[in-house]
């Protein structure tokens, strides 16, 4: 988003304050498809994600004059949908990823990298989409956070409820869940490769 | 955080790859960065660790943000599931209560009615319509109906589906449907047909072997039609025999002759002199029968004006009437709704009940001869506010209303809320409405009239007449977001109002709200009949206008979607 853009954001954010439907409608028009792709790629339906959009966008008419202008708008939206999202899943007792036990026993490893490389070879972005559906919620929203809206370490913890320092390998972790659940994927492919 | 691991038995020493992954995003502080770069300038490892970590990192950011799926239609046009059960435990006890209102109020009463006055309640609809009138072979016609139906069926349930079903195409599909339509047995419909002729006589001694349809200014018969009969036209005189039934429509139809079947006239003056073998069905201004006149079965009567009965009437009466002065032989059972009089004469004889429902009290005869008094009541023009049967009864209309809408929300969730936006553009909506409300029932009924056209026809009106009941259900609900859905806009998207608000709890208390604000205006006098056909003109028009785009989808506006730009 160049500068000119950001003026016109800003602008735009101004008038949605005072109640502009237009000025509403812009940021609904500009926004819908990112927090929907960030909605899809955390929660488990697509149902799930569009009820999770409307959801934020109705939070955003409260949440609108709290916003502060001085950080990125982008930034402070994607924090009121992980927000959601992430208290959508605790909800719904999603348990068996939201223990923060067994974070600090991460061993420190040295992979073999040209295993990864080769991992890596034979993934296409969609094999990589169907891979982070299997992880558990918290593994994927913290990649999602990370990957997706470029959240920081600090926005991560806060979101996810963890101390600071263990976001790395909360994140680090997810990429062993990701990287196994995409060793199963290709030897289910090959598997069913060999089946006459 | 920055660790070097004894690796393969403490012979190599590497970075271990959560320290990598920190560098990589730059959270390193700057000595520990500066040792880490230094390292990997010398360890090809931990190179190619990093090497792969940075390309993990990218292709997962890269499959995150690829948009190969577009942002569903309906988080503009619609609300979307709702978990919440309530809804559907309110609706299942409010639909059994307003099926039970329904039956115990209008339909059991009205089936009892009708069987008194000869319509059994299996045929009543074949019977008021169409009994050996139009056709001839009326199973054959009742299959093609039933096809009729079934195909206009299909057409309505992809047309709601049509979203999901984006590989077929509506025309082939419309066509398709068509060409079955076509291709079902017709009946056979032998008629002779005399059009466009000023003055038709049937001379005495005259017999038309068939069924005769004319269209003409004055049709006279004085021969016989030895089938049915139907007639458009100002004036029909009946003075010889009809063996099958009679349909006219006109201005004066004058009954001197014989019908065996039965008669239905839509005139303005009904004269009655001879001998009905069946029954009447009569819509009209004034209704008069002679004394020596005979109907063998019974009469149903819609008479704006005066009715005078002076003749028989074998079985019983059904009467919506102004006026009504009765002065003859009654075998059956009557129930008459008479606004303004009822007068029973010394003449009147009736083996029946009289049920009579009025403002007035009837003024009955000493000389009549009733098998029991007149049960009378007397309607007070005024609602009574403090009768708690009012209320109730409100309360169960306004739950019909809500029941009706709710499963047409549950149903078609997009279409409803499609058109309640529709409802915004008041003018456009309005006149549409206007215009559409009349054409599409003269359109239906003109479709009537064709051969192939008549189950088309009547599919039409009967959806026109749900058309016509659900149109201030669209009102109510965009009254309710005016009044309480104010911050469920999402606002206004290329000059239109958007509000994709996805809550169906939210939407269906909107819409219970405004149906229960449109029902207490209705309760005003004047004001309220006024609201009531303004909402139903504007609901109709913006029905008409969702339909029109649903068939014209390039008409709405497309989403467009905005890049990640996160």
């Amino acid at each position: 988003m160049n500068a000119s853009d950001q003026l016109e954001l800003a602008e735009c954010i101004t008038r949605a304050r005072t109640g502009d439907l237009e000025a509403w409608g812009e940021l609904y028009r500009e926004f819908a498809g990112p927090i929907f792709r960030f909605c899809r790629r955390s929660l488990h339906t697509k149902e799930d994600a569009e009820d999770a959009t409307t959801e934020i966008f109705m939070k955003l008419h409260e949440k609108l004059a709290q916003y502060d202008s001085t950080r990125p708008f982008q930034a402070w939206l994607y924090k009121v949908a992980a927000n959601h999202c992430w208290d959508s899943l605790r909800r719904r007792r999603i348990r068996q990823d939201l223990e923060t036990e067994g974070v600090e026993e991460m061993p420190l490893e040295h992979p073999d990298p040209s295993q990864l490389n080769l991992l890596l070879d034979a993934q296409s972005t969609k094999e990589m989409r169907d891979a982070l559906k299997k992880l558990p919620a918290r593994a994927r929203m913290a990649l999602v956070l990370r990957y997706y809206t470029d959240m920081s370490y600090d926005e991560i913890a806060e979101t996810l409820g963890v101390r600071r320092n263990f976001v790395g390998v909360v994140l680090l972790r997810a990429r062993h869940q990701l990287r196994e659940a995409l060793t199963g994927q290709s030897l289910q492919g090959m598997n069913a490769e060999q089946t006459p | 955080m920055s660790q070097l691991n004894q690796h393969a038995g403490g012979f190599v020493r590497h970075y271990d790859e959560i320290t990598c992954l920190q560098y990589l995003e730059g959270l390193l502080d700057r000595p520990t960065a500066r040792e880490l770069s230094a390292h990997t300038d010398q360890c090809a490892d931990c190179r190619e660790l990093m090497h792969a970590l940075e390309r993990e990192s990218r292709l997962l950011s890269n499959a995150l943000r690829e948009q190969e799926e577009a942002v569903p239609a309906r988080l503009l046009a619609g609300p979307v599931r709702d978990k919440t059960p309530w809804a559907w435990v309110a609706s299942f006890g409010l639909a059994a209560a307003g099926v039970y209102w329904l039956w115990t109020s209008f339909i059991d009463p009205a089936m009892a009615q009708a069987s008194e006055v000869g319509f059994g309640s299996t045929d009543l609809l074949s019977t008021i319509f169409f009994r050996s009138a139009l056709w001839k072979g009326w199973p054959e016609m009742w299959s093609l109906i039933q096809g009729v139906a079934v195909v206009s069926l299909s057409v309505i349930g992809f047309f709601l589906l049509r979203r999901s079903l984006r590989k077929f195409n509506t025309i082939a599909m419309v066509m398709t449907a068509l060409l079955v339509a076509l291709g079902l047995p017709v009946g056979a419909s032998a008629a002779e047909i005399h059009r466009h002729e000023s003055h038709f006589n049937l001379p005495a001694g005259a017999v038309v072997h068939d069924d005769l349809i004319v269209f003409g200014d004055t049709v006279q018969i004085d021969g016989t039609v030895d089938g049915d009969l139907i007639t458009f036209g100002r004036n029909l005189t009946i003075n010889g025999h009809v063996t099958g039934d009679v349909i006219s429509f006109g201005a004066l139809t004058d009954i001197s002759g014989i019908v065996d079947g039965s008669v239905r006239s839509f005139s303005n003056q009904l004269l009655f002199h001879g001998k009905i073998g069946r029954n009447l069905t009569a819509f009209t201004s004034q209704l008069k029968t002679d004394p020596q006149s005979t109907i063998g079965w019974g009469a149903t009567l819609f008479v704006g004006g005066d009715a005078t009965l002076n003749g028989r009437i074998e079985r019983g009466i059904l009467a919506f009437t102004a006026h009504m002065d009765m002065n003859g032989f009654v075998g059956g059972n009557t129930v008459l709704k008479s606004n303004e009089s009822f007068t029973v004469g010394p003449q009147a004889e009736t083996m029946g009940k009289i049920s009579y429902t009025g403002t007035v009290q009837p003024e009955v005869s000493s000389s009549a001869k009733l098998a029991s008094p007149v049960e009378t009541t007397i309607e007070v023009q005024k609602i009574d506010w403090y009768a708690r049967a009012t209320y109730w009864h409100r309360l169960l209309y306004w739950g019909s209303g809500f029941i009706f809408g709710l499963v047409m929300l549950l149903i078609a969730p997009g279409f409803f809320t499609e058109t309640v936006q529709n409802a915004e553009r008041f003018g456009v909506s309005l006149g549409l409405g206007v215009l559409t409300i009349f054409a599409v029932f003269i359109v239906a009924v003109a479709v009537c009239f064709t051969i192939v056209g008549l189950g088309i026809g009547i599919a039409t009106i009967l959806l026109w007449c749900i058309a016509i009941y659900c149109s201030h259900l669209f009102i109510a609900t965009w009254l309710g977001r005016k009044l309480v859905g104010q911050k469920s806009f999402v606002g206004v998207v290329a000059g239109k109002k958007v509000w994709p608000v996805p809550y169906k709890g939210a939407l269906i208390g909107q819409f219970a709200l405004g149906l229960l604000v449109i029902d207490a205006i209705r309760m005003i006098p004047y004001v309220g009949f006024c609201v009531a056909i303004l909402a139903q003109l504007w609901g109709f028009g913006a029905l008409a206008l969702t339909v029109y785009r649903r068939i014209h989808p390039g008409v709405s506006s497309a989403i467009e979607v905005a890049p990640v730009t996160a």
